[in-house]
């Protein structure tokens, strides 16, 4: 079957289609600028044919854009010879507040649930409803598949996922820790029983997700009990450019200080935080390691503050879960810095932690990287997202087949 | 579909506010004025700005970059032809206005909503002499527009139901809180504001507290995020003066008649936050000294 995944912003959207259940992934593209008359749709299909295009037109709205990805995973590419060979579509949506801990077929309910939670995530929700709802539109009898950022980390005991404030204002507003980069965690941690040969059951995970946007997670039998992020992306670790945990009392210093609005300040902490307001250089873990090897000192000192915010999550999780098996990287920097994971496990031997240098430095993809000897396993895994999500369609898809019969 | 390309006629302050809030959605803006030092001097002040909330954390550089890169500055009227709301933000003088009026509608399409930022003139009157009055409309936006969430949508005698529907749409577009006003003069907020400055003109002039005092009593007695003596600082006490003239000639009611030292203090050449020099004083940032 095909599987079409789609990522909706709310003025862009990015695809591909899979063939499930090989996992190949057929044609890949996004649309940029919609609602405009100069938006940009780029796709590339795989392959020995495999071919690239780039094009500028009038785009006003996600169903339009949509009817755009039919047409080229169609007619403009040839990858598929009609839009009826195209099974169901699964979307990624960000927040599924505490009705939605697994991945689900997209029914009025269902919609109902996500707009409900749009106030949780005012950015994203509504996108990716308009995308949902598009696809209603060109393809009304394919069935759909919502994917949730938060769904993994449902799993938290309350006693992990409350805050410390009066209770009444969970009661009354649902502010709890929901986490994010659950579909990330999730598939990265699926690889591990491949890597290491163990069964997640009885295994201690700790995964870093560690790209633009950062958060660490406590694996424990395969379920998330606890991640850094909260009730939105700014808490947990230091990130790109977002500070991560702070002294909440530093709102109301700052603003008064800087005579600050409260939309500066969220800015501040958002956009002009992390690795880019310590190092004044870039929020961007390449631009400071090459910095700081000339010398930058400033860069030095974000370098270390991101490292030792990291590793004081996996201190944290390690005591969370009394001991930890395996230490996973992904997304971006984790994938592609091999200095900050030698870092953080320089500083973790006290675990019988053993880095294998070789394996760590120059090797590449999904791999181990720590000695036959290391207590800890120590992974890194390429984070795929899309292919999970495909997974779950595909899942939910053959279940409501079979359940039609 | 969403709106994709604004005018703007007047670039002074209300101007240049208006066409960095609307540039920072991700709309094209004509930012339109008579001459090119005007459009000097708005583009310095844009930069200006636009530097301010960069060091204040609100914008990031690339987000400066793009703003600017979506305003463009100009002189002729014809660069409105394909904006689908223009909005007039010239100095308040009826037949300046009624007369830029006539000339955007020679310009935009027939669909264009055409709106006028006054705050103390008629919106039926500036409209009655166009050929299509059902489309003008009046938003007044209040300053700092980045800051000042507010928009008054002003219905003029036949201003249409699909005008008004359209303005609310744009302004919703904006992120902004629109109330809507059926013409009056000073509509919900001038007629509100103008008699309290002017009283706060008239306990400091007759010497009975401190500007600073009167302001700390406002807001700290009434939660106001600036005082009344302050606000017409940053609104320009010229301005105040002739929004209260209006308003004064306007309904004949001796409460909107401007405070002597309102007067003097105009004629002295202290304007207020733009002079650097009012009740208070001001850097270069418009800050308070």
């Amino acid at each position: 079957m095909n599987i079409l995944v789609l990522n909706c912003g709310s003025s862009s959207l990015k695809y591909q289609l899979f063939r499930m259940p090989e996992e190949n992934v057929l044609i890949r593209g996004g649309i940029e600028k919609i609602g405009s008359d100069d938006a940009v749709h780029s796709f590339k299909t795989e392959g020995p044919e495999g071919g690239e295009s780039v094009s500028t037109v009038q785009i006003l709205d996600h169903r339009e854009a949509l009817s755009l990805v039919l047409q080229a995973v169609t007619h403009d590419s040839g990858v598929l010879a009609g839009v009826e060979e195209i099974t169901a579509v699964g979307h990624r949506v960000v927040h599924g507040g505490e009705q939605f801990a697994l991945s689900t077929l997209v029914t009025e309910e269902v919609k109902a649930a996500i707009r409900a939670n749009a106030e949780l995530a005012p950015l994203h929700n509504p996108a990716n409803l308009q995308g949902i709802e598009a696809i209603e539109d060109v393809l009304p009898r394919v069935p759909q598949v919502a994917v949730f950022d938060t769904a993994f980390h449902q799993s938290m005991p309350p006693e992990h996922y409350l805050y410390p404030i009066p209770y009444v204002l969970y009661q009354r507003h649902k502010v709890r820790r929901y986490g994010f980069h659950g579909t990330s965690h999730r598939y990265v941690s699926s690889r591990v029983p491949f890597l290491v040969h163990r069964d997640l059951m009885n295994l201690r995970v700790i995964s870093c997700h560690i790209g633009n946007g950062a958060s660490v997670t406590a694996i424990q039998n395969g379920r998330s009990i606890d991640t850094s992020m909260g009730m939105t992306p700014l808490e947990g670790v230091m990130m790109g450019t977002r500070s991560g945990d702070l002294d909440p009392s530093l709102q109301e210093y700052i603003t008064r200080k800087e005579e600050l609005t409260q939309e500066e300040f969220l800015s501040m902490l958002n956009r002009h935080s992390g690795l880019f307001g310590i190092s004044g250089l870039s929020g961007d873990m390449r631009k400071i390691t090459e910095a700081r090897a000339k010398g930058s000192a400033r860069s030095a000192l974000a370098f270390d503050m991101y490292e030792y915010r990291i590793r004081k999550y996996i201190g944290a999780y390690v005591a969370a879960m009394n001991g930890v098996d395996v230490l996973l990287f992904t997304a971006g920097v984790g994938e592609n810095s091999p200095l900050l994971r030698r870092k953080i496990c320089d500083h973790l031997t006290y675990l019988g932690l053993e880095l294998d240098v070789q394996a760590n430095e120059s090797a590449k993809g999904e791999r181990i990287i720590s000695t036959p000897s290391s207590r800890v396993t120590v992974c890194v895994i390429p984070t795929n997202e899309e292919l999970m999500i495909a997974r779950d369609t595909q899942l939910l898809v053959s279940g409501l087949e079979s359940w039609r019969k | 579909m969403n709106v994709q390309k604004v005018g703007i006629v007047g670039a002074g302050t209300m101007g240049q506010g208006l066409a960095a809030a609307i540039a920072g959605k991700g709309i094209d803006v004509i930012l339109l004025d008579r001459s090119e030092q005007e459009l000097e001097r708005a583009k310095l002040g844009l930069e200006l700005s636009l530097d301010h909330r960069l060091a204040k954390w609100g914008i990031t550089e690339a987000e400066k970059k793009s703003i600017l890169s979506r305003i463009v500055l100009g002189t002729n009227l014809s660069l409105l032809r394909d904006c689908e709301v223009v909005i007039e933000t010239i100095w308040e003088n009826l037949e300046e206005k009624t007369d830029l009026l006539l000339a955007i509608e020679q310009e935009v399409g027939p669909e264009a909503l055409v709106a006028s930022n006054t705050s103390t003139l008629s919106i039926t009157e500036l409209a009655v002499q166009t050929a299509h009055p059902e489309r003008v409309i009046g938003l007044h936006f209040h300053f700092p527009v980045e800051q000042r969430n507010l928009v008054e949508v002003v219905r003029g005698l036949k201003t249409s139901e699909r005008t008004a529907e359209a303005a609310f749409r744009f302004l919703e577009g904006l992120g902004k809180q629109a109330v809507q006003v059926f013409e009056s003069p000073g509509f919900i907020t001038t007629r509100l504001m103008l008699p309290l400055i002017n009283e706060a003109v008239l306990i400091y002039a007759e010497g009975v507290a401190t500007a600073e005092d009167i302001d700390k009593a406002m807001k700290h007695g009434y939660g106001f995020h600036i005082g009344p003596l302050e606000l017409a600082d940053r609104f320009g006490l010229d301005a105040v003066v002739d929004m209260l003239d209006a308003l004064f000639h306007e309904t004949m009611e001796p409460r909107y008649r401007p405070a002597a030292y309102l007067r003097k203090l105009v004629r002295g050449g202290q304007l207020g936050t733009k002079a650097r020099q009012g009740f208070f004083q001001y850097d270069e940032w418009g800050e308070r000294v």
